[in-house]
């Protein structure tokens, strides 16, 4: 130990001081001349195929790598040309008629096909692949039969590729949402030949992902990918955007420290950080920082139960914990970010017409006396259970609220353990946990998005949770075309959702984030989207 | 006129030179080592009694004082030395903390010192081939990325106290073996070891009444210096997440919670670091002081 203490401060102290006495433009002062866009990541991505990820960090890299059919424009959230150039939709709403970019080029030059998109979606519902997201595609007839494997004829599904530029995609019933869902990584197409130099199609995890194999169709393209340090993509010169692209390369750095974040942002290391330090907040608030970005998000914080194992399997059990929980504190006091407490799993606010309003209060006095009825007064005989969370200050202080929370109320004590991102989702997969933090971003704006999240074997469900009449209500909801009776079908399979409990919300998050003014044209959408390639960097 | 009688032969005794109290006389002069001590002890003793001082629990929240600064006056006393993020006393915290970080020191040391001596003292006993392949053995497990294989431990068997003892014990013993049978060769051969295996003392016999004590002095002064080192694998253990469990405290995990605090509430880092830092300051001075007093160059 003295001895690295020495080589510390004879060896490494002159060095750094050299070093800060070199150059003096920052990182972000170069990238501003160059081109070069600096983002905080949040968490190392754990892949970077667009059919298999499921969570944002890895979302954000994808979505400057692929280009899906349409997008949405940040600021009217109308769905606007992507990899299709336009479309039509039939009178029925049940056919979708999209004619490709006649210019749309892989990032190796090859055209961007209507087979492409065909070969994708064959893939993404693959049983092989096991893609948790494979859901995102049942709207399409015939999708959940072939990815059950009752069936192994893709013809069956109702996608068809037409002409080379012409694809047709054909719905089972209406789906008012589903340009909004083509937005989502699910639906992006791959580049079938590659996939295929490295492994089989569906199969998961290969090579091709690869920086120097991977490729895609978006206006970026991967150059490096070094786990922990950084992901680094270049303008892709073969998008038929390329020419309205000023952004020449962006670098994605998994900093999950938001305090480690800051402090790189502050010496100019980073134009946009993933997020803000909770504690930070109100002083940049407060001082009305131009560096300063905060605004709602169509997300909810919550705790995930694990249904299988006992005593969490009683939803007496969960709901005693969830009503044990003091979300005014936890927002007010704990995280301070602005953040809304949550009393419903769809995020309230101005994103859809969905509104249904509380559906529980913070009540200790019925959650002791659910815990009594579950057997365990007083929290007598409860054994002690752990919380998971994937590792972060704001999940840690969270954790250890609530910690206190049920230990004062219900007399029931609890161990936190904290997880890298991977490990911490590959655990959540396997149901290897008793309650575990979780965060949820709607992938379009519609209730459906979270409330089909926990449909039985739900590939996102993540709890064990099943319940027939809650599948049936989803099922029905999304038949129904008429929007106020849709609305009331969704709000009656919520309030059984939170009656049984499987997840207990926590509050609805924010997005806050500190940006360089440097960046202009810069939008992150209620759903986490960020188009990237708008972007244009100014040097002062 | 004095008496003849008196003239007794003067005995060229000088009074009891003891190996200890000479080494204990030497220490006492050596001031960086006694400040250490004194400061050793005292942080002990309010770590001991402290929690019972402070008006608050260490794992009591109160989340409407969160992160105030230190003299902040709470509901139920003053917090001298502020609060952390959930309104918890960083005083009371600091103490339990320090309480739990000793703990961890002394019982992993103890492990170390058991182990340690038993196998360094069999090996140079034995000789030979065996002592060859058993000292072969703590240069393989040298070898070995001892941090990587403390993390693996935690891994893999529950996460418990008594599991991060034994951890931390079973990889800071190698230095020990090695001092041990560094003396043990040597004393084996000395005159009074030959004297007492000539009137047939078993060798457990003589390595437990008469080469381990004259040994004691090394030993010592390397488990002083084993606790720091102990210490600040605890805190790195900790740290990363593996040790210590929330609520509970360590000084580690006070430390790693004030990093991520330091601008809005420097407070969590600087009072937590300072009581580390001397902690092991002290440690290293009487471990200094010891050996010094142990093994005297003048």
């Amino acid at each position: 130990m003295i001895s690295a203490c020495r080589l510390f401060f004879f060896g490494l102290t002159p060095l750094l001081l050299l070093a800060a006495c070199g150059p003096s433009d920052t990182r972000v002062e170069e990238g501003n001349r160059t081109g070069i866009l600096h983002v905080g990541n949040g968490a190392e991505p754990s892949n970077l195929d667009p059919q298999t990820i499921t969570g944002l960090p890895e979302a954000k890299i994808v979505s400057t790598l692929f280009d899906g059919l349409v997008e949405l424009h940040p600021e009217t959230n109308e769905p606007v040309p992507a990899a299709a150039a336009s479309w039509e939709i039939s009178e029925d709403g049940l056919v979708y008629r999209f004619t490709l970019q006649p210019e749309g080029r892989w990032s190796n030059g090859d055209p961007v096909t209507a087979q492409d998109f065909v070969t994708s979606y064959r893939r993404k519902l693959s049983p092989r692949l096991g893609s948790r997201y494979a859901y995102m595609l049942y709207p399409l007839e015939g999708a959940e039969a072939f990815h059950r494997g009752e069936t192994d004829d893709f013809t069956t599904v109702g996608v068809t590729a037409l002409a080379d530029d012409q694809l047709e995609l054909r719905l089972h019933t209406p789906a008012a949402f589903l340009l909004d869902l083509l937005t989502h990584s699910s639906w992006f197409p791959v580049h079938a030949d590659t996939l295929e130099a490295f492994g089989d199609l569906d199969e998961p995890n290969t090579r091709w992902t690869r920086a120097g194999n991977l490729v895609g169709n978006g206006p970026f393209r991967l150059v490096s990918w070094r786990p922990e340090r950084f992901v680094q993509v270049e303008k892709n010169e073969h998008h038929w955007r390329s020419g309205e692209i000023s952004l020449q390369g962006i670098y994605f750095y998994p900093i999950s420290d938001p305090t480690t974040e800051e402090r790189e942002f502050r010496t100019g290391r980073l134009h946009i950080t993933n997020t803000i330090p909770p504690d930070r907040v109100a002083v940049y608030r407060d001082r009305n920082d131009p560096e300063f970005h905060s605004q709602p998000s169509f997300s909810t914080y919550y705790y995930r139960f694990n249904t299988t194992r006992p005593p969490l399997d009683n939803p007496k059990v969960r709901r005693a914990l969830k009503l044990a929980i003091d979300r005014e504190a936890i927002t007010k006091e704990v995280v301070r970010g602005g953040q809304q407490p949550a009393y419903s799993y769809v995020p309230q606010g101005d994103f859809t017409d969905y509104r249904p309003g509380p559906f529980f209060q913070y009540d200790p006095d019925e959650a002791r006396r659910l815990l009594a009825e579950a057997g365990f007064p007083e929290g007598e005989g409860f054994p002690t259970k752990e919380i998971l969370y994937n590792t972060m200050e704001t999940h840690r202080l969270v954790a250890e609220a609530i910690q206190d929370m049920w230990s004062e109320e219900l007399g029931i004590s609890v161990n936190l353990t904290n997880q890298e991102w991977q490990v911490y989702l590959e655990t959540q997969n396997r149901l290897q946990y008793d309650i575990s933090r979780s965060g949820w971003i709607g992938d379009y704006l519609d209730p459906n998005t979270f409330l089909d999240l926990m449909l039985t074997d739900g590939g996102n469900n993540r709890t064990g949770w099943a319940n027939e009449e809650y599948d049936e209500l989803i099922t029905q909801a999304n038949r129904e075309m008429n929007t106020a009776r849709r609305n009331e079908l969704f709000a009656e399979a919520e309030a059984l959702l939170l009656q049984e409990a499987p997840v207990a919300p926590i509050y609805f998050d924010r997005t806050n984030y500190l940006m360089s003014v440097s960046v202009q044209d810069y939008y992150t959408t209620p759903t986490g989207y960020r188009p990237y390639w708008r972007v244009n960097l100014v040097s002062e | 006129m004095n008496p003849v009688a008196e003239e007794k032969p003067t005995a060229v005794f000088l009074p009891g030179r003891n190996p200890m109290a000479e080494a204990w006389r030497r220490f006492r002069h050596n001031i960086p080592a006694m400040a250490g001590l004194i400061f050793l002890l005292g942080f002990l003793l309010l770590c001991l009694i402290g929690p019972w001082l402070t008006p608050f629990g260490f794992e009591e929240q109160n989340r409407s004082l969160g992160a105030a600064s230190p003299g902040t006056m709470g509901e139920a006393g003053r917090h001298w030395l502020g609060t952390d993020r959930l309104g918890r006393d960083l005083l009371t915290r600091l103490l339990h903390g320090g309480r739990l970080s000793f703990l961890v020191a002394v019982a992993a040391t103890m492990v170390s010192l058991f182990i340690g001596v038993t196998y360094g003292a069999i090996a140079a006993w034995c000789g030979g081939k065996r002592d060859a392949v058993m000292m072969r053995i703590v240069d393989l497990l040298y070898a070995l990325p001892f941090t990587v294989f403390l993390i693996l431990l935690m891994v893999i068997f529950e996460r418990s106290l008594l599991l991060l003892f034994i951890a931390i014990g079973a990889i800071e013993w190698l230095t020990m073996a090695r001092i041990v049978r560094g003396q043990v060769l040597v004393l084996k051969t000395r005159a009074f070891v030959e004297a007492a295996r000539s009137l047939g003392r078993r060798s457990s016999a003589l390595i437990l009444r008469h080469v381990l004590p004259n040994s004691m002095g090394p030993i010592i002064v390397y488990t002083t210096l084993t606790i720091p080192n102990v210490m600040l694998l605890e805190a790195f253990v900790s740290f990363l997440g593996l040790g210590v469990q929330a609520p509970q405290a360590s000084l580690g995990l006070l430390i790693n919670e004030g990093v991520s605090a330091m601008e809005s509430a420097p407070w969590l880092l600087f009072f937590p670091s300072v009581a580390f830092a001397l902690s092991l300051l002290s440690l290293n001075f009487v471990g200094d002081g010891l050996r010094d007093a142990f093994n005297p160059k003048e």
